[in-house]
C-alpha cells in the first residue's frame, strides 16, 4: 500500500498527465478491482484493493502511468475485462491497476492481409463483431467471449473452442506493442506471420500474465467468414461413449473446428432420448460442398459409434449453452471452483478415475452435478469439470490439498496444470511440478530482465524459491490492510 | 444469512455489520448482491448501455451489485461516488437475459437507491425537484393538478362515473402534461369512442403511479401515492384499467401487489390488439416502412413483445421491419429511471444509439408505446438532423382508423 502522502503526489501526478477523469481512488470506484473471478479464501472478498485505478485511452498514457509507478517502485496490474479465474488480477499488494477498458479501438483491419490491429480492451466478441463487417473473422470463442479483451486473452493464453481449425489466441498474434516497466515501448516485430528473424518476441508476453510489460496494441490473424457452417451433435448412453466418439474422430482426417464431450443433466430438456446423457459434437466450417462432405463424414462417425443424432435445433442450442452457460456461473450460492488441466487422449479415463475417487474424495471434495466429466476435444485432452469448495471447518485447506493432488496427477500423466485459466495466484505454489527449476529460473531471469523491480503484476504467476505463496501473501497483506 | 455459511469464526455475518434494519426486498436485493459479488463474471457490462458510455468497472450491475455488497457490511461510506454508481443505471434489465443465474440486478439497484435515501444521502440535482413536484403536485413535471385535463378539452364528458364505467383510461402524468405528447392519449381516447368502449377518465383527480420515486428508490413517497391511487382506483370500482405509459402500467401491475388480482390492468397495446381484431376492416392503408422500439418496461419488465407488433401487422400497407436488437434483445432508450433528469447528455447519447439501429433499418418510422421513449428517441432525431419520424403506436392506430371511414364494411 502507498502511504498517504506519496499517495497524493501520484494522484496529482496521474490527474496531470492523463487528466482527473480517468485517475479514480474513491473506495466505491475501486471496489470492483477488489477481485477478479478467483476465488479468495473465506471472508477475503475485499481484503486487496488498489491504491488507485487508471484508464487510459492511448498508448502514450498508458507510458505515462508506468513511467509513475517505476519512479516510485509502486505495482501495477494491467487489467482486461477482469474475468480471470486465477486470480491474477487480484491487487495483493495494493498499487495501480491499468484498466484497458477504454483502449477499445479497432486500429487497422487489413483485408488481403488478412490482419486487424486492435487495442487491447477491446472485447473478443466486439472484435468479432467489427470484423464480420469485413467478411473476416477472429475466430476466437471461449466462455468468457463478452467479456474477455483481447489484452486480457493474450496475457492469458486463453482458450478457443475452434482451436482445432483457427488455433487459439496464441497462435493468432502476429505483432504486439508493449510498454516495459521503464515505460519505453517495444514493437515485437513487423506485422507478418511468418518471420525468420531473431527471437520471436511477441510469444514471451502471451501467456506473461501482465508480469512483463502492459500490451497496448495487438495485431492478429484473421480469416475469411466461411461459406457453410454446421454443428453436428451425438447423443450417447455416457459421457464415455461420446468420449469413444471424439478419440474416433480424432483418428481421422476430418477437419473440424472443435469439438466437446460431456455429460448433461437434464439432457431430456436438451432433446435427448431417454438415458441418453451423453453429448459430443462438433463445428464444422468451410466451403458449403466441403462443409457438406464433412457432416455426411461425421454423421456416420456418430452412428457408427452407437450415437442418436440430435436435430439440427437442439444441436445449435447445445452449441449456444457454451458462452451463455458461462454467465452467472459463479453467482451461487454453493462456492464452487473448476478446472481446465490438460490430459494425453489415452490418460482421459485414468486421470478422471483417479481424480474424483482418490485426489477429490481423498479430501472429501465433491464434484457439481452435471460438470463432473468434461472435455474439449483436440490433440492432447482439455479436461475440465467443477467441484464445490467445501465451506466448514478446514474447507479452505483441504481445497488447496486437492489442488494441488490434481496438479501432481495431471503433471504425472504428462499433461498441464492449465489449459487455459493461468496461473495467477492459484497455481503458483505448485508451478514446479510442471517446470523444472532451470526453466522457473530462466523464467525468472527474463522477468528481472524486463522488470528489475518488479513492479509488473508482483506475486503472480512465476513462484519465488520459497514455497507458500499465499501464505506470505497473506502475512504480507494483513499487515497493510487498508 | 449466505455469508454466515463460512462459519462465524471465518466471517462475521454480514447482518450484524447492517446500519439498519432491512426490510424483506432489501433483504432479497442484498441477497443479489452478495451472489454477483461472489461470481463477477461481468457479462452484464455486455450491451449494458450506461456501462459503454462511461467505461469504467462500477458502472455497470456487477459494479452496483458488488458496492451494495460491501456498503451492507459496513466498508464503503454512502457517499456521493456510491450515489453516482447508484444512479447511473437505467434498469433496462437487459443485463438480465444474459445471466445465467437469474439475478434480479434491477430490483437490486432500486433498493440500494432506496437504501442510500434512507441514509439521508441527498437527491442528486433534479431528483431533489422532481420528488417536490411529486409531494406537491402529485406528478413528477411541476404542473398544477388543474393543469392535468388540458390535454382533454373534448373529452370533459367522459369522467369516470364510479360504479358505472367499467373502463378507466389511467393517462399518466407523461401523456397528460407533455403537450408534444398530447397527441396519443388524444388518439387512444379517439379509437377508444370509435370501438363504442365505456369508459372514463379521472381527469384532474388523476394522481401519478409513483414509478418515479419508485424508480429513484424514494420508497416513502411511493407509497404514499401508491395508497392513493389503490384508494381512488377502488373508488372507481372499474373491471379495466388502460393505459398508454409503459412506466405507469409495469407500476400498476407489478408494484401494487394487490390491483392486478382485483382489475383487470391493461396497456393500450394489449387493448388495441384485442379490439382490432374485429375491427380490421375500418383501418385505411398506412403506407409505411415502420420499426418499433421495446420499452423496457412494457417488454423485458411485462413480456409484453407480440400485441404491439401484431397491432403494426394488422394495419394495411404497413411495412414492418426489425431493428438488429429486438424484443427482449432490444437496447434500451436512455430516458428510463431517472438517468435523463440526472445525466441529459449521457441519456441523449444512448438514446441516438438507439436511433442509430431504427435508421439502419430504413425504416420512415420508429413506433414505440411509451411516452419517456417516445421523448428520449425524439430528442435524438432532434439533436441529430435525423429525418426519422418518432411515433406513439396509439397516433399511428388512430391515423389509420381516422381515414377508414368509421364504418364496418
Amino acid at each position: 500500500m502507498i502511504d498517504g502522502a506519496l499517495l497524493e503526489d501520484i494522484k496529482a501526478q496521474l490527474s496531470n498527465a492523463l487528466g482527473e477523469r480517468k485517475v479514480l481512488w474513491e473506495k466505491a470506484d475501486l471496489l470492483p478491482y477488489t477481485r477478479d473471478t478467483f476465488r479468495n479464501p473465506p471472508g477475503q472478498d475485499f481484503k486487496y484493493w488498489p491504491d488507485l485505478v487508471v484508464l487510459p485511452e492511448t498508448t502514450a498514457e498508458v507510458q505515462a502511468v508506468v513511467r509513475v509507478a517505476a519512479q516510485h517502485k509502486i505495482p501495477l496490474l494491467p487489467k482486461g475485462g477482469g474475468s480471470n479465474r486465477t486470480g491474477m488480477l487480484v491487487p495483493i499488494y495494493g498499487g495501480i491497476v491499468i484498466d484497458t477498458i477504454r483502449m477499445n479501438h479497432v486500429l487497422e483491419v487489413s483485408v488481403p492481409n488478412l490482419y486487424v490491429t486492435v487495442q487491447p480492451g477491446i472485447t473478443l466478441k466486439e472484435v468479432e463483431l467489427r470484423l464480420a463487417g469485413y467478411g473476416l473473422a477472429l475466430n476466437q470463442e471461449q466462455g468468457s467471449f463478452k467479456v474477455a479483451t483481447i489484452g486480457g486473452s493474450i496475457s492469458t493464453a486463453g482458450f478457443s473452442r475452434k482451436h482445432q481449425k483457427y488455433g487459439t489466441i496464441s497462435d493468432r498474434v502476429m505483432s504486439l506493442e508493449v510498454v516495459l516497466a521503464d515505460g519505453s515501448v517495444l514493437r515485437t516485430g513487423p506485422k507478418v506471420l511468418y518471420t525468420s528473424t531473431g527471437y520471436r518476441l511477441h510469444q514471451l508476453f502471451i501467456g506473461a500474465e501482465g508480469t512483463l510489460g502492459v500490451i497496448t496494441e495487438a495485431t492478429l490473424r484473421v480469416e475469411p467468414l466461411p461459406e457453410a457452417k454446421e454443428v453436428v451433435l451425438g447423443f450417447y448412453d455416457d459421457f464415455w461413449a461420446a468420449n469413444e466418439a471424439a478419440q474416433r474422430t480424432m483418428a481421422t482426417s476430418v477437419t473440424f473446428v472443435g469439438g466437446e464431450a460431456y455429460e448433461l443433466v437434464d439432457s431430456r430438456a436438451w432433446g435427448a432420448p431417454p438415458g441418453k446423457n451423453g453429448v459430443f459434437y462438433v463445428a464444422l466450417e468451410g466451403t458449403k460442398g466441403e462443409v457438406e462432405a464433412q457432416v455426411a463424414f461425421m454423421k456416420n462417425i456418430i452412428i457408427e459409434t452407437g450415437g442418436v443424432l440430435a436435430s439440427q435445433e437442439d444441436a445449435l442450442r447445445l452449441f449456444g449453452k457454451y458462452t451463455e452457460q458461462w454467465c452467472g456461473a459463479r453467482a451461487r450460492p454453493e462456492i464452487d471452483n473448476c478446472f481446465t488441466t490438460v490430459v494425453p487422449m489415452e490418460k482421459l479415463k485414468e486421470y478422471y478415475d483417479r481424480l474424483w475417487n482418490d485426489v477429490m474424495a481423498k479430501q472429501g471434495i465433491l464434484h457439481v452435478p452435471g460438470v463432473k466429466l468434461w472435455l474439449d476435444v483436440g490433440r492432447y485432452r482439455l479436461a475440465g469439470g467443477r467441484y464445490y469448495i467445501p465451506q466448514k471447518g478446514e474447507g479452505w485447506t483441504e481445497y488447496r490439498k486437492a489442488a494441488r493432488g490434481q496438479a501432481e496427477l495431471a503433471t504425472s500423466l504428462g499433461g498441464s496444470i492449465s489449459g487455459c485459466h493461468g496461473v495467477g495466484l492459484e497455481h503458483m505454489d505448485y508451478l514446479d511440478l510442471e517446470f523444472s527449476e532451470v526453466a522457473l529460473d530462466v523464467m525468472r531471469s527474463i522477468k528481472k530482465s524486463l522488470d528489475p523491480d518488479k513492479i509488473m503484476n508482483p506475486g503472480k504467476m512465476i513462484p519465488t524459491k520459497r514455497r507458500n505463496h499465499l501464505v506470505e501473501i497473506e502475512k504480507r497483506a494483513s499487515k497493510n490492510l487498508k | 444469512m449466505f455469508a454466515a455459511r463460512w462459519g462465524s469464526k471465518v466471517m462475521n455475518p454480514i447482518c450484524s455489520a447492517r446500519l439498519v434494519d432491512m426490510d424483506s426486498e432489501l433483504d432479497a436485493a442484498i441477497k443479489t448482491a452478495e451472489m454477483c459479488s461472489l461470481c463477477r463474471c461481468g457479462c452484464c457490462k455486455d450491451e449494458c448501455p450506461m456501462y459503454a458510455e462511461i467505461l469504467e468497472e462500477s458502472i455497470s450491475p456487477k459494479g452496483r451489485n458488488v458496492l451494495f455488497s460491501a456498503l451492507s457490511q459496513g466498508l464503503v461510506p454512502p457517499d456521493s461516488r456510491t450515489v453516482r454508481i447508484a444512479y447511473s443505471c437505467l434498469l433496462c434489465k437487459r443485463d438480465e437475459i444474459s445471466c445465467s443465474a437469474g439475478l434480479k440486478n434491477a430490483q437490486a439497484t432500486e433498493a440500494l437507491r432506496q437504501y442510500l435515501i434512507d441514509h439521508g444521502v441527498p437527491l442528486l440535482s433534479g431528483h431533489d425537484v422532481m420528488v417536490k413536484s411529486l409531494e406537491n403536485y402529485r406528478n413528477p413535471w411541476q404542473e398544477s393538478k388543474a393543469a392535468r385535463s388540458r390535454w382533454a378539452r373534448e373529452f370533459q364528458d367522459r369522467r369516470l362515473v364510479p360504479g358505472k364505467t367499467r373502463t378507466l383510461f389511467y393517462v399518466g402524468c407523461t401523456y397528460a402534461l407533455d403537450r408534444s405528447l398530447q397527441e396519443s392519449p388524444r388518439a387512444l381516447a379517439k379509437t377508444m369512442e370509435r370501438f363504442g368502449e365505456d369508459f372514463g377518465m379521472l381527469l384532474d383527480m388523476e394522481t401519478c403511479c409513483g414509478s418515479t420515486a419508485k424508480r429513484i428508490g424514494h420508497k416513502r413517497l411511493f407509497e404514499e401515492l401508491r395508497r392513493e391511487n389503490e384508494k381512488s382506483l377502488k373508488e372507481a370500482r372499474v373491471d379495466t384499467i388502460v393505459t398508454a405509459c409503459s412506466g405507469c402500467f409495469k407500476t400498476l401491475k407489478q408494484d401494487y401487489p394487490e390491483l392486478d388480482k382485483e382489475v383487470q390492468i391493461l396497456h393500450s397495446t394489449e387493448y388495441l390488439a384485442r379490439k382490432m381484431r374485429d375491427h380490421r376492416q375500418e383501418m385505411a392503408p398506412v403506407m409505411m416502412k415502420v420499426t418499433y422500439h421495446d420499452p423496457c418496461h412494457l417488454g423485458r419488465y411485462a413480456k409484453v413483445y407480440e400485441a404491439p407488433r401484431e397491432i403494426l401487422r394488422s394495419i394495411p400497407g404497413l411495412t414492418l421491419v426489425e431493428m438488429s436488437s429486438s424484443g427482449e434483445l432490444s437496447r434500451c432508450c436512455g430516458g428510463g429511471a431517472g438517468v435523463k433528469t440526472a445525466y441529459p447528455d449521457i441519456s441523449l447519447s444512448i438514446a441516438k444509439k438507439r436511433l442509430k439501429d431504427a435508421e439502419a433499418t430504413g425504416a420512415d418510422a420508429l413506433v414505440t408505446a411509451c411516452p419517456f421513449c417516445v421523448q428520449s428517441l425524439r430528442a435524438a432525431a432532434e439533436a441529430t438532423g435525423s429525418k426519422m419520424k418518432v411515433l406513439s403506436l396509439e397516433v399511428l392506430v388512430w391515423r389509420s382508423l381516422s381515414q377508414g371511414g368509421g364504418q364496418r364494411n
